[in-house]
Protein backbone atom coordinates (compact mmCIF):
# COMPACT_ATOMS: atom_id res chain seq x y z
CA UNK A 1 0.00 0.00 0.00
CA UNK A 2 2.92 2.12 1.23
CA UNK A 3 4.21 1.55 -3.03
CA UNK A 4 0.88 2.52 -3.90
CA UNK A 5 0.93 5.69 -2.28
CA UNK A 6 4.21 6.69 -3.38
CA UNK A 7 2.82 6.37 -7.18
CA UNK A 8 -0.09 7.94 -6.21
CA UNK A 9 1.74 11.02 -5.64
CA UNK A 10 3.88 10.63 -8.87
CA UNK A 11 0.68 10.37 -10.74
CA UNK A 12 1.49 6.81 -11.91
CA UNK A 13 -1.71 4.95 -10.91
CA UNK A 14 -4.51 4.64 -13.47
CA UNK A 15 -7.35 6.27 -12.05
CA UNK A 16 -9.08 3.04 -11.05
CA UNK A 17 -5.89 2.56 -8.68
CA UNK A 18 -5.70 5.52 -7.77
CA UNK A 19 -9.25 5.94 -6.44
CA UNK A 20 -8.80 2.56 -4.44
CA UNK A 21 -5.56 3.92 -2.82
CA UNK A 22 -7.02 7.53 -2.12
CA UNK A 23 -9.96 5.42 -0.30
CA UNK A 24 -7.53 3.16 1.87
CA UNK A 25 -5.11 6.24 2.09
CA UNK A 26 -7.94 8.31 3.78
CA UNK A 27 -9.58 5.45 5.62
CA UNK A 28 -6.06 4.24 7.52
CA UNK A 29 -4.41 6.65 10.24
CA UNK A 30 -1.20 4.93 9.71
CA UNK A 31 -1.60 5.01 5.47
CA UNK A 32 -2.61 8.89 6.22
CA UNK A 33 0.72 9.58 7.93
CA UNK A 34 2.99 8.10 5.43
CA UNK A 35 0.69 9.92 2.56
CA UNK A 36 1.93 13.31 5.06
CA UNK A 37 5.48 11.93 5.53
CA UNK A 38 6.06 11.91 1.80
CA UNK A 39 4.70 15.38 1.16
CA UNK A 40 7.06 16.70 3.93
CA UNK A 41 9.63 14.62 2.64
CA UNK A 42 8.55 16.35 -1.08
CA UNK A 43 9.01 19.74 0.83
CA UNK A 44 12.38 19.30 2.60
CA UNK A 45 13.77 18.06 -0.92
CA UNK A 46 12.43 21.13 -2.74
CA UNK A 47 14.50 23.67 -3.86
CA UNK A 48 17.00 21.51 -5.13
CA UNK A 49 17.60 20.38 -8.68
CA UNK A 50 15.03 18.47 -9.80
CA UNK A 51 16.11 14.98 -9.41
CA UNK A 52 16.55 12.42 -12.39
CA UNK A 53 14.41 10.17 -11.05
CA UNK A 54 12.00 8.08 -12.88
CA UNK A 55 9.04 10.11 -12.63
CA UNK A 56 11.20 13.31 -14.19
CA UNK A 57 12.71 10.87 -17.03
CA UNK A 58 9.04 9.50 -17.68
CA UNK A 59 8.10 12.88 -18.05
CA UNK A 60 10.54 14.17 -20.31
CA UNK A 61 10.56 10.82 -21.96
CA UNK A 62 7.25 11.72 -23.04
CA UNK A 63 7.75 14.88 -23.47
CA UNK A 64 10.74 13.64 -26.49
CA UNK A 65 8.15 11.21 -27.95
CA UNK A 66 5.26 13.06 -28.02
CA UNK A 67 3.56 15.29 -30.78
CA UNK A 68 2.73 18.44 -28.46
CA UNK A 69 -0.56 18.55 -30.55
CA UNK A 70 -4.18 18.28 -30.24
CA UNK A 71 -5.78 15.96 -32.79
CA UNK A 72 -9.37 16.69 -34.56
CA UNK A 73 -11.24 13.71 -32.53
CA UNK A 74 -13.36 12.77 -36.10
CA UNK A 75 -10.06 11.58 -37.25
CA UNK A 76 -7.96 9.93 -34.61
CA UNK A 77 -8.56 7.61 -31.54
CA UNK A 78 -9.35 9.78 -28.60
CA UNK A 79 -6.69 8.41 -26.85
CA UNK A 80 -4.13 10.64 -28.88
CA UNK A 81 -6.03 13.80 -28.20
CA UNK A 82 -6.13 12.48 -24.29
CA UNK A 83 -2.18 12.08 -24.50
CA UNK A 84 -0.92 15.04 -26.35
CA UNK A 85 -3.05 17.12 -24.36
CA UNK A 86 -1.34 15.32 -21.04
CA UNK A 87 2.04 16.82 -21.82
CA UNK A 88 -0.03 20.00 -22.01
CA UNK A 89 -1.32 20.51 -18.48
CA UNK A 90 0.57 17.90 -16.85
CA UNK A 91 1.17 18.56 -13.03
CA UNK A 92 5.16 18.44 -13.49
CA UNK A 93 6.26 22.25 -13.68
CA UNK A 94 9.66 20.67 -15.15
CA UNK A 95 7.69 18.88 -18.17
CA UNK A 96 5.13 22.03 -18.59
CA UNK A 97 8.26 24.18 -18.89
CA UNK A 98 10.08 21.53 -21.30
CA UNK A 99 6.63 21.56 -23.31
CA UNK A 100 6.14 25.82 -23.62
CA UNK A 101 10.15 25.69 -24.62
CA UNK A 102 9.20 23.04 -27.54
CA UNK A 103 6.34 25.24 -28.37
CA UNK A 104 8.31 28.32 -28.76
CA UNK A 105 10.97 26.33 -31.24
CA UNK A 106 7.69 24.57 -32.55
CA UNK A 107 6.83 25.40 -36.57
CA UNK A 108 4.79 28.58 -36.82
CA UNK A 109 1.96 27.48 -37.32
CA UNK A 110 0.10 24.65 -40.20
CA UNK A 111 0.01 20.79 -39.77
CA UNK A 112 3.00 19.27 -38.20
CA UNK A 113 4.19 15.92 -38.78
CA UNK A 114 4.77 13.71 -35.45
CA UNK A 115 7.62 12.32 -35.45
CA UNK A 116 7.20 9.44 -32.58
CA UNK A 117 9.84 6.76 -32.72
CA UNK A 118 8.68 3.36 -33.07
CA UNK A 119 9.59 2.27 -30.20
CA UNK A 120 7.55 4.92 -28.21
CA UNK A 121 5.00 3.06 -26.18
CA UNK A 122 2.89 6.03 -26.88
CA UNK A 123 3.00 6.03 -30.72
CA UNK A 124 -0.45 6.41 -31.54
CA UNK A 125 -0.93 6.53 -35.43
CA UNK A 126 -1.15 9.66 -35.43
CA UNK A 127 -2.27 11.02 -38.62
CA UNK A 128 -0.13 13.75 -40.32
CA UNK A 129 -2.62 15.73 -41.74
CA UNK A 130 -5.04 17.57 -39.77
CA UNK A 131 -2.98 17.84 -36.64
CA UNK A 132 -2.55 21.48 -35.16
CA UNK A 133 -0.84 22.59 -32.92
CA UNK A 134 -2.31 24.25 -29.92
CA UNK A 135 -0.02 27.21 -28.43
CA UNK A 136 -0.26 28.33 -25.19
CA UNK A 137 -3.52 26.42 -23.85
CA UNK A 138 -1.45 26.00 -20.48
CA UNK A 139 -2.31 29.43 -19.54
CA UNK A 140 -5.70 29.31 -20.60
CA UNK A 141 -6.65 26.34 -17.84
CA UNK A 142 -4.62 28.24 -15.15
CA UNK A 143 -6.39 30.86 -15.76
CA UNK A 144 -9.86 29.03 -15.93
CA UNK A 145 -9.10 27.36 -12.69
CA UNK A 146 -6.99 29.89 -10.78
CA UNK A 147 -5.48 27.22 -8.36
CA UNK A 148 -1.65 27.21 -7.23
CA UNK A 149 -1.46 23.86 -9.25
CA UNK A 150 1.69 23.42 -10.67
CA UNK A 151 1.84 24.73 -13.47
CA UNK A 152 -0.09 27.55 -11.81
CA UNK A 153 1.49 31.05 -13.89
CA UNK A 154 4.18 29.14 -14.54
CA UNK A 155 5.05 31.74 -17.45
CA UNK A 156 5.89 33.93 -14.04
CA UNK A 157 8.55 32.31 -13.07
CA UNK A 158 10.01 31.62 -16.45
CA UNK A 159 9.71 35.36 -16.95
CA UNK A 160 11.76 36.17 -13.76
CA UNK A 161 14.31 33.32 -15.06
CA UNK A 162 14.49 35.01 -18.28
CA UNK A 163 15.10 38.11 -17.03
CA UNK A 164 17.75 37.37 -14.54
CA UNK B 1 -52.04 0.54 19.52
CA UNK B 2 -52.84 4.64 19.12
CA UNK B 3 -49.20 4.47 18.67
CA UNK B 4 -48.70 2.11 15.85
CA UNK B 5 -51.69 3.80 13.76
CA UNK B 6 -49.69 7.15 14.33
CA UNK B 7 -46.24 5.85 12.97
CA UNK B 8 -48.46 4.20 9.70
CA UNK B 9 -50.30 7.51 9.05
CA UNK B 10 -46.58 8.76 8.81
CA UNK B 11 -45.16 6.24 7.03
CA UNK B 12 -47.87 6.81 4.60
CA UNK B 13 -47.37 10.37 4.58
CA UNK B 14 -43.59 9.82 4.07
CA UNK B 15 -44.87 7.78 0.98
CA UNK B 16 -46.92 9.76 -0.62
CA UNK B 17 -44.30 13.18 -0.35
CA UNK B 18 -40.52 11.26 -0.23
CA UNK B 19 -39.08 14.64 -0.60
CA UNK B 20 -41.13 16.61 2.37
CA UNK B 21 -39.79 19.71 3.75
CA UNK B 22 -37.65 17.68 6.33
CA UNK B 23 -34.19 19.46 6.13
CA UNK B 24 -32.85 15.72 6.50
CA UNK B 25 -34.52 14.57 3.56
CA UNK B 26 -34.37 16.98 1.19
CA UNK B 27 -31.90 16.84 -1.43
CA UNK B 28 -31.55 20.78 -2.14
CA UNK B 29 -31.65 21.43 1.30
CA UNK B 30 -28.52 19.54 1.35
CA UNK B 31 -26.74 21.07 -1.66
CA UNK B 32 -27.62 24.91 -0.28
CA UNK B 33 -25.90 23.56 3.68
CA UNK B 34 -23.07 22.76 1.03
CA UNK B 35 -22.95 26.23 -1.00
CA UNK B 36 -23.35 28.34 2.41
CA UNK B 37 -21.01 26.21 4.50
CA UNK B 38 -18.31 26.26 2.08
CA UNK B 39 -18.34 30.22 2.05
CA UNK B 40 -19.31 30.68 5.67
CA UNK B 41 -17.50 27.99 7.55
CA UNK B 42 -14.03 28.06 8.98
CA UNK B 43 -11.81 24.98 7.93
CA UNK B 44 -8.58 23.87 7.23
CA UNK B 45 -7.43 20.89 5.27
CA UNK B 46 -5.35 19.10 2.86
CA UNK B 47 -7.21 18.98 -0.79
CA UNK B 48 -6.08 16.09 -2.77
CA UNK B 49 -7.40 16.76 -6.67
CA UNK B 50 -7.05 14.12 -9.34
CA UNK B 51 -7.95 15.47 -12.94
CA UNK B 52 -7.33 12.53 -15.55
CA UNK B 53 -4.58 10.69 -14.93
CA UNK B 54 -2.77 13.36 -12.60
CA UNK B 55 -2.59 14.19 -9.02
CA UNK B 56 -2.03 17.57 -7.23
CA UNK B 57 -2.41 18.19 -3.21
CA UNK B 58 -3.17 21.63 -1.80
CA UNK B 59 -3.33 23.01 1.90
CA UNK B 60 -6.46 25.08 2.07
CA UNK B 61 -6.85 27.45 5.33
CA UNK B 62 -10.73 29.60 5.19
CA UNK B 63 -11.88 31.85 7.36
CA UNK B 64 -15.31 33.74 7.47
CA UNK B 65 -14.98 37.55 9.22
CA UNK B 66 -17.17 40.02 9.47
CA UNK B 67 -18.96 38.73 6.04
CA UNK B 68 -16.19 38.16 4.17
CA UNK B 69 -14.21 35.10 2.94
CA UNK B 70 -10.61 34.94 3.57
CA UNK B 71 -8.66 31.91 2.22
CA UNK B 72 -5.12 30.74 1.78
CA UNK B 73 -4.24 28.20 -0.69
CA UNK B 74 -1.06 26.50 -0.80
CA UNK B 75 -0.09 24.04 -3.56
CA UNK B 76 2.42 21.41 -1.77
CA UNK B 77 3.43 20.17 -4.82
CA UNK B 78 6.04 21.78 -7.15
CA UNK B 79 7.40 24.56 -6.61
CA UNK B 80 5.92 26.71 -3.28
CA UNK B 81 3.02 28.75 -4.52
CA UNK B 82 0.13 30.33 -2.53
CA UNK B 83 -2.79 32.77 -3.15
CA UNK B 84 -4.56 34.54 -0.76
CA UNK B 85 -8.26 35.36 -1.57
CA UNK B 86 -10.08 38.07 0.08
CA UNK B 87 -13.88 37.42 -1.35
CA UNK B 88 -13.08 37.72 -5.10
CA UNK B 89 -9.58 39.42 -5.09
CA UNK B 90 -6.77 37.49 -5.22
CA UNK B 91 -2.98 37.73 -4.21
CA UNK B 92 -0.83 35.14 -5.68
CA UNK B 93 3.02 34.47 -4.33
CA UNK B 94 5.92 32.96 -6.02
CA UNK B 95 8.08 32.66 -4.21
CA UNK B 96 10.82 31.59 -6.61
CA UNK B 97 10.32 34.59 -9.11
CA UNK B 98 9.99 36.54 -5.96
CA UNK B 99 6.73 37.99 -7.46
CA UNK B 100 3.04 38.63 -6.48
CA UNK B 101 0.42 38.73 -9.02
CA UNK B 102 -3.06 40.43 -8.68
CA UNK B 103 -5.85 39.10 -9.93
CA UNK B 104 -9.50 38.85 -9.76
CA UNK B 105 -11.55 35.35 -8.85
CA UNK B 106 -13.75 34.51 -11.81
CA UNK B 107 -14.02 30.60 -12.24
CA UNK B 108 -17.18 29.24 -10.00
CA UNK B 109 -15.97 26.22 -9.51
CA UNK B 110 -13.54 25.22 -6.30
CA UNK B 111 -13.38 22.89 -3.87
CA UNK B 112 -14.98 22.59 -1.44
CA UNK B 113 -17.44 25.26 -2.56
CA UNK B 114 -18.48 23.60 -5.54
CA UNK B 115 -22.15 24.47 -5.24
CA UNK B 116 -21.73 27.85 -7.01
CA UNK B 117 -25.40 28.70 -8.40
CA UNK B 118 -28.70 28.71 -7.41
CA UNK B 119 -30.37 25.25 -5.80
CA UNK B 120 -33.22 25.72 -7.93
CA UNK B 121 -31.07 26.19 -11.20
CA UNK B 122 -29.12 23.38 -10.73
CA UNK B 123 -32.45 21.45 -10.14
CA UNK B 124 -33.14 22.36 -13.54
CA UNK B 125 -30.65 20.54 -15.30
CA UNK B 126 -29.69 18.01 -13.00
CA UNK B 127 -31.81 15.21 -11.04
CA UNK B 128 -30.37 15.63 -7.54
CA UNK B 129 -31.53 12.46 -4.95
CA UNK B 130 -29.43 11.98 -1.56
CA UNK B 131 -27.56 8.63 -2.00
CA UNK B 132 -26.33 7.21 1.71
CA UNK B 133 -24.75 8.09 4.11
CA UNK B 134 -20.88 6.89 4.89
CA UNK B 135 -18.06 7.57 7.31
CA UNK B 136 -15.64 9.64 5.72
CA UNK B 137 -12.43 11.17 7.69
CA UNK B 138 -14.01 9.82 10.77
CA UNK B 139 -17.51 11.69 10.15
CA UNK B 140 -20.57 11.18 9.07
CA UNK B 141 -20.94 12.00 4.96
CA UNK B 142 -23.87 12.62 3.17
CA UNK B 143 -23.48 11.40 -0.62
CA UNK B 144 -25.60 13.63 -2.89
CA UNK B 145 -26.22 12.65 -6.49
CA UNK B 146 -25.96 15.21 -9.50
CA UNK B 147 -27.55 13.49 -12.46
CA UNK B 148 -27.60 15.35 -16.12
CA UNK B 149 -30.70 15.73 -17.64
CA UNK B 150 -29.08 16.18 -20.93
CA UNK B 151 -25.40 14.94 -22.06
CA UNK B 152 -23.98 18.71 -22.16
CA UNK B 153 -22.89 17.96 -18.44
CA UNK B 154 -21.38 15.59 -16.35
CA UNK B 155 -22.58 13.70 -13.17
CA UNK B 156 -21.41 15.00 -9.60
CA UNK B 157 -21.19 13.02 -6.83
CA UNK B 158 -21.03 15.17 -3.81
CA UNK B 159 -20.26 14.11 -0.34
CA UNK B 160 -21.11 16.70 2.72
CA UNK B 161 -20.50 16.09 6.25
CA UNK B 162 -23.51 15.64 8.28
CA UNK B 163 -23.18 18.30 10.94
CA UNK B 164 -21.87 21.23 8.73
CA UNK B 165 -22.94 20.34 5.53
CA UNK B 166 -19.12 21.33 4.45
CA UNK B 167 -18.21 18.94 1.09
CA UNK B 168 -15.24 15.97 2.22
CA UNK B 169 -15.36 14.50 -1.03
CA UNK B 170 -16.68 15.88 -4.80
CA UNK B 171 -16.30 13.85 -8.07
CA UNK B 172 -17.70 13.94 -11.16
CA UNK B 173 -18.60 10.93 -13.23
CA UNK B 174 -18.38 10.68 -17.10
CA UNK B 175 -21.10 8.88 -18.92
CA UNK B 176 -20.28 5.30 -18.48
CA UNK B 177 -19.43 6.12 -14.79
CA UNK B 178 -15.88 6.46 -14.50
CA UNK B 179 -14.27 9.31 -12.66
CA UNK B 180 -13.40 11.98 -14.33
CA UNK B 181 -12.05 14.29 -11.36
CA UNK B 182 -11.83 14.00 -7.90
CA UNK B 183 -11.39 16.42 -5.13
CA UNK B 184 -11.47 14.98 -1.61
CA UNK B 185 -9.62 16.30 2.08
CA UNK B 186 -7.26 14.22 3.41
CA UNK B 187 -7.44 15.80 6.47
CA UNK B 188 -10.01 18.83 7.84
CA UNK B 189 -10.08 20.50 10.85
CA UNK B 190 -12.97 22.78 11.58
CA UNK B 191 -14.38 25.86 13.68
CA UNK B 192 -12.16 26.78 16.87
CA UNK B 193 -9.13 23.60 15.61
CA UNK B 194 -8.35 26.83 12.93
CA UNK B 195 -6.05 29.78 14.76
CA UNK B 196 -7.42 32.56 12.71
CA UNK B 197 -3.62 33.31 11.72
CA UNK B 198 -3.19 30.83 9.91
CA UNK B 199 -5.09 32.01 6.87
CA UNK B 200 -2.13 34.63 6.43
CA UNK B 201 0.73 34.15 3.85
CA UNK B 202 3.71 32.59 4.44
CA UNK B 203 5.65 35.02 2.11
CA UNK B 204 4.03 38.51 3.58
CA UNK B 205 7.03 39.38 5.19
CA UNK B 206 9.51 38.48 3.22
CA UNK B 207 7.51 40.27 -0.25
CA UNK B 208 8.23 43.53 0.54
CA UNK B 209 10.79 44.26 -2.24
CA UNK B 210 9.15 41.53 -4.71
CA UNK B 211 7.65 42.60 -8.12
CA UNK B 212 4.34 43.20 -8.30
CA UNK B 213 1.60 42.75 -11.40
CA UNK B 214 -1.86 41.87 -12.29
CA UNK B 215 -5.22 43.26 -12.71
CA UNK B 216 -6.47 43.65 -9.35
CA UNK B 217 -7.34 47.41 -10.26
CA UNK B 218 -9.84 46.37 -12.76
CA UNK B 219 -13.45 46.69 -11.58
CA UNK B 220 -16.24 44.31 -12.68
CA UNK B 221 -16.69 44.51 -16.44
CA UNK B 222 -20.27 44.80 -17.37
CA UNK B 223 -21.63 42.29 -19.81
CA UNK B 224 -21.28 42.56 -22.73
CA UNK B 225 -18.35 44.81 -22.65
CA UNK B 226 -15.85 42.75 -24.41
CA UNK B 227 -18.01 42.85 -27.78
CA UNK B 228 -18.01 38.91 -27.58
CA UNK B 229 -21.38 36.54 -26.56
CA UNK B 230 -22.20 33.52 -26.45
CA UNK B 231 -25.00 33.23 -28.28
CA UNK B 232 -26.37 29.56 -27.65
CA UNK B 233 -25.18 28.24 -24.62
CA UNK B 234 -26.36 24.88 -23.19
CA UNK B 235 -29.36 24.82 -21.05
CA UNK B 236 -28.92 26.53 -17.88
CA UNK B 237 -25.41 27.97 -18.88
CA UNK B 238 -25.20 31.78 -17.85
CA UNK B 239 -22.51 34.31 -18.15
CA UNK B 240 -20.94 34.73 -14.78
CA UNK B 241 -18.20 36.93 -15.54
CA UNK B 242 -16.28 38.66 -18.36
CA UNK B 243 -13.08 40.18 -18.75
CA UNK B 244 -10.10 41.25 -20.64
CA UNK B 245 -7.01 39.67 -20.02
CA UNK B 246 -3.16 40.75 -20.42
CA UNK B 247 -1.34 36.93 -20.27
CA UNK B 248 2.49 36.46 -21.12
CA UNK B 249 3.43 36.19 -24.65
CA UNK B 250 0.23 38.03 -25.89
CA UNK B 251 0.42 41.48 -27.22
CA UNK B 252 -2.74 41.84 -27.13
CA UNK B 253 -5.66 41.11 -24.57
CA UNK B 254 -7.46 38.12 -24.62
CA UNK B 255 -11.03 38.57 -23.82
CA UNK B 256 -12.07 35.58 -20.73
CA UNK B 257 -15.97 35.07 -21.05
CA UNK B 258 -16.79 32.71 -17.90
CA UNK B 259 -20.03 30.29 -17.53
CA UNK B 260 -21.52 28.54 -15.44
CA UNK B 261 -24.67 26.18 -14.82
CA UNK B 262 -24.14 26.19 -10.83
CA UNK B 263 -21.69 23.44 -10.97
CA UNK B 264 -19.57 23.26 -14.35
CA UNK B 265 -18.04 26.05 -15.55
CA UNK B 266 -16.70 26.85 -18.83
CA UNK B 267 -14.06 29.94 -19.73
CA UNK B 268 -14.48 31.31 -23.69
CA UNK B 269 -11.10 33.24 -24.52
CA UNK B 270 -11.02 35.23 -27.70
CA UNK B 271 -7.75 36.70 -28.87
CA UNK B 272 -7.17 38.14 -32.59
CA UNK B 273 -4.65 36.01 -34.55
CA UNK B 274 -1.63 37.62 -36.56
CA UNK B 275 -0.32 35.71 -39.81
CA UNK B 276 -1.88 32.17 -41.40
CA UNK B 277 -4.68 31.04 -39.74
CA UNK B 278 -4.90 27.74 -38.43
CA UNK B 279 -6.93 25.49 -40.75
CA UNK B 280 -9.59 23.36 -38.32
CA UNK B 281 -11.51 23.13 -35.48
CA UNK B 282 -9.82 20.89 -32.43
CA UNK B 283 -10.93 19.39 -30.09
CA UNK B 284 -9.96 17.29 -26.81
CA UNK B 285 -10.31 16.10 -23.63
CA UNK B 286 -8.19 15.25 -20.26
CA UNK B 287 -10.30 13.88 -17.33
CA UNK B 288 -13.30 16.02 -16.84
CA UNK B 289 -11.52 19.15 -18.92
CA UNK B 290 -12.35 19.67 -22.39
CA UNK B 291 -10.34 21.85 -24.64
CA UNK B 292 -12.59 23.25 -28.10
CA UNK B 293 -10.64 25.73 -30.70
CA UNK B 294 -11.53 27.17 -33.60
CA UNK B 295 -10.40 30.21 -35.77
CA UNK B 296 -12.93 32.81 -36.54
CA UNK B 297 -12.15 34.92 -39.18
CA UNK B 298 -9.15 36.93 -37.51
CA UNK B 299 -9.68 35.62 -34.54
CA UNK B 300 -9.08 32.78 -32.33
CA UNK B 301 -12.08 31.50 -30.44
CA UNK B 302 -10.63 28.84 -27.01
CA UNK B 303 -13.50 26.98 -24.72
CA UNK B 304 -12.28 25.11 -21.94
CA UNK B 305 -14.33 23.53 -19.29
CA UNK B 306 -15.19 20.67 -16.92
CA UNK B 307 -17.96 19.63 -19.49
CA UNK B 308 -18.39 16.78 -22.13
CA UNK B 309 -16.23 18.15 -25.30
CA UNK B 310 -19.99 18.45 -27.10
CA UNK B 311 -20.91 21.14 -24.57
CA UNK B 312 -17.53 22.67 -25.48
CA UNK B 313 -18.18 22.78 -28.86
CA UNK B 314 -21.62 24.13 -28.69
CA UNK B 315 -20.36 27.16 -27.04
CA UNK B 316 -17.54 27.36 -28.93
CA UNK B 317 -19.80 27.49 -32.53
CA UNK B 318 -22.18 30.03 -31.12
CA UNK B 319 -19.75 32.35 -30.09
CA UNK B 320 -20.35 35.62 -32.00
CA UNK B 321 -19.25 39.47 -31.74
CA UNK B 322 -22.22 41.44 -30.97
CA UNK B 323 -23.16 44.51 -33.29
CA UNK B 324 -22.42 47.95 -32.66
CA UNK B 325 -25.58 48.40 -31.37
CA UNK B 326 -25.80 45.77 -29.09
CA UNK B 327 -22.73 46.36 -27.63
CA UNK B 328 -23.16 50.45 -26.84
CA UNK B 329 -26.91 49.33 -25.61
CA UNK B 330 -25.27 46.65 -23.33
CA UNK B 331 -22.29 49.12 -22.25
CA UNK B 332 -24.93 51.85 -20.83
Amino acid sequence: MTQEISLLMDGELESREAGRAIRTCCGDEELKRTWQAYHLIGEALRGEEPRPDASTRRIMDAIAKEPTVLAPRWRLPARAGRVAFAAAASVATVAVVGWIGVQDRGTPGGPVVAKAPAAAPAAQPVVASRVVPLHNVNEYVVVHRQLPNADFYQSVSAQAAGGR
Amino acid sequence: MSRLSAAAALAALLAAHPVAADPGIDPLTWLQRAADSARQATYAGTIMHMQGERSATSRITHVFLAGSEIERIESLDGPRREIVRRDDQLQCYFPDAKTIRYDRRVSARFFPSIVAGPVEAIAQNYKVALGNIERVLGQDCQWIHLDPKDALRYAQRLCAEVGSGLLLRAKTLGPKNEVLELYAFTDLRMGRDVPRGEVKSAFVAQSKGWRREGESAAGKPAPGASGWAVEAPPSGFRLVSEMQRHLPKRSQPVTQLVLSDGLATMSVFVEPIAGAQRSAEVTSADGALSVYRMPMGEHLVTVLGEVPPEAAQQVGRSVARRSGAETAAAAR
